[in-house]
């Protein structure tokens, strides 16, 4: 009889508890992954705060340039040799290191999201108490995932302010490999991506340095395959129609990874 | 009480003194310690060098065959910038990958402990772990900066850039290798410092990043030399100067660590 009624209240609590609000799951997700979560958005502000410093030196630059008359005299080729040399290289490394950036997001803070319980055992304990490790995962990679894909679809637009002197400049138009990824809809999604990439493998490998590793080829190979084949054969021309269409198969296969990593870790023995 | 009058270190120091220096067994050790390392990125490099030899065959049949010059200036030389923007951060890749873990997983997990209490002085392993793993990774950096060099010649020939541009300046081999080594040092150094992988992998992407910028942008147009091999030379020559200075730096964080 006891038993009975004991059970009876034992189902009466877990209606209570189930399902375990989100927002408790939020907090939780906070707490163990604040670090990884701060650094990742301390280096997006540095990244935009570095941007706008030099886009303004740049314009500066380069409206120094265009007053500067006649063109053939040598504080004019000075002027000229900063905009086109030094500033240029800034502006390239900068382009360099935007291309990498999703890349980043997705070894550091993707391969680690799920690979770390993993590793050190503690999903035995995480998986266990009430909350169901599907949406343990799920919780996991939607409250990190996109607040940083929101985080760089801002540092995409001020990317693209930072480019548009220089664009013009070095033969470049907003349909260049480098620059069209690195902007608009393309970036954060590749951003999402690149973490859903990482977390998936961080889940197949649970070990952190391999699946950053392996993580980077996967990502570089996607990025080659769609600068060299996929792009120039979409249906659809112009800057926002791309751009449309590529964030639109870029989410479609994040959700696709984030159900795989779902699937695998249902399949986990705990 | 004489447990702690000795200072750190010093039981290590009279056992060290009546042995000799086994680096043979160092050697066995670090192999057995980081063979995953070494094993994979090797296979990786390699991997890549086998593509750059078919791809570079091929530009070469399309540089000399005038029907086929079109691709040689489209795709290939497409095909050639992204390989130049690898290049750029091959040296540290290989750097947070074999050097930030080297210490920092000891460290993480707390094998230091029995590490650095085997009788051999703490510093020396350390030194001879880094020197060992570090001329390994630019010795191998270098190597295929050879590589990339031969595949890249056409490009050059053609006139599309010269080795004097600073993009193509640090993939050559001399140089490559050398940034190899410092990005291999920076990551040990960051993993000694901050003792865990992760935190050190990503320091060093922005320390690495922070001092390319900078020789790029600044320390390459003030160099007292001029011409390819003097300034080849001289970019080395600081880069094994900085490297050597963060292995004495690594050593010295060991010896100050507590056991």
């Amino acid at each position: 009889m006891t038993v009975l009624t004991l059970h009876a209240r034992y189902e009466a609590d877990a209606d209570r508890l189930h399902p375990v609000p989100w927002q408790r799951m939020i907090w939780v997700t906070w707490r163990q992954h604040r670090a990884a979560f701060i650094s990742v958005m301390a280096v997006l502000a540095a990244a935009a705060a570095f941007e706008v410093a030099e886009g303004l030196k740049i314009r500066h630059d380069y409206a120094a340039l265009a007053a500067c008359r006649p063109l053939s005299s040598a504080s004019c080729q000075a002027l000229n040799s900063v905009f086109n040399s030094s500033d240029w290289h800034v502006a390239n490394t900068v382009d360099i290191v935007m291309q990498v950036v999703p890349l980043l997001i997705g070894m550091f803070a993707g391969a680690s999201v799920l690979a770390r319980d993993l590793e050190t055992g503690t999903f035995r304990f995480a998986w266990t108490q009430g909350i169901g490790r599907e949406r343990w995962t799920i919780a996991k990679l939607v409250f990190f995932g996109v607040p940083v894909a929101v985080a760089a679809a801002a540092l995409g637009e001020l990317n693209a302010w930072f480019m548009a002197p220089i664009l013009p400049q070095e033969n470049m138009t907003v349909m260049t490999a480098t620059v069209f990824d690195t902007r608009g809809i393309a970036f954060p999604a590749w951003t999402l991506t690149a973490f859903m990439i990482g977390a998936f493998l961080g889940m197949l490998l649970r070990r952190i340095l391999p699946a950053m590793a392996v993580t980077m080829g996967v990502y570089a190979a996607l990025a080659v395959v769609t600068w060299l084949f996929l792009r120039p054969n979409y249906p659809i021309g112009g800057f926002w129609p791309a751009q449309l269409l590529e964030g639109a198969w870029l989410v479609v296969l994040s959700v696709a990874l984030t159900a795989a990593t779902v699937w695998l870790a249902r399949r986990r023995a705990a | 009480m004489t447990a702690l009058i000795l200072p750190p270190g010093a039981g290590a120091d009279t056992a060290e003194r009546s042995s000799p220096v086994p680096w043979h067994g160092m050697l066995w050790v670090t192999w057995r310690q980081q063979r995953a390392t070494l094993v994979s990125v090797p296979v990786v490099l390699a991997a890549a060098a086998v593509l750059l030899v078919i791809a570079g065959v091929r530009v070469r049949a399309d540089y000399g065959n005038l029907i086929l010059r079109g691709d040689f200036n489209n795709g290939d030389w497409a095909f050639a910038q992204a390989m130049d923007f690898l290049m750029q951060v091959a040296p540290v890749l290989i750097g947070i990958f074999a050097g930030a873990p080297v210490l920092a997983r000891e460290l993480e997990s707390g094998t230091f402990r029995y590490a650095w209490t085997q009788g051999l002085r703490r510093e020396r392993w350390v030194i001879a772990k880094l020197a060992l793993l570090g001329a390994f990774s630019a010795v191998l950096a270098g190597v295929f900066g050879e590589v990339f060099a031969w595949f890249f010649q056409p490009f050059i020939s053609a006139g599309d850039t010269s080795v004097t541009n600073g993009l193509v300046f640090d993939t050559r081999p001399v140089v490559f290798g050398a940034w190899a080594l410092a990005a291999f040092m920076i990551a040990a150094c960051s993993g000694m410092l901050l003792r865990r992988t992760l935190p050190a992998m990503a320091v060093t992407l922005g320390v690495y990043l922070g001092l390319s910028l900078l020789t790029g942008s600044f320390l390459r147009g003030h160099y007292p030399v001029s011409g390819f091999w003097p300034a080849q030379s001289f970019e080395c020559a600081w880069l094994v100067v900085l490297s050597a200075a963060l292995i004495v730096v690594t050593a010295r964080l060991a010896r100050r660590r507590a056991a």
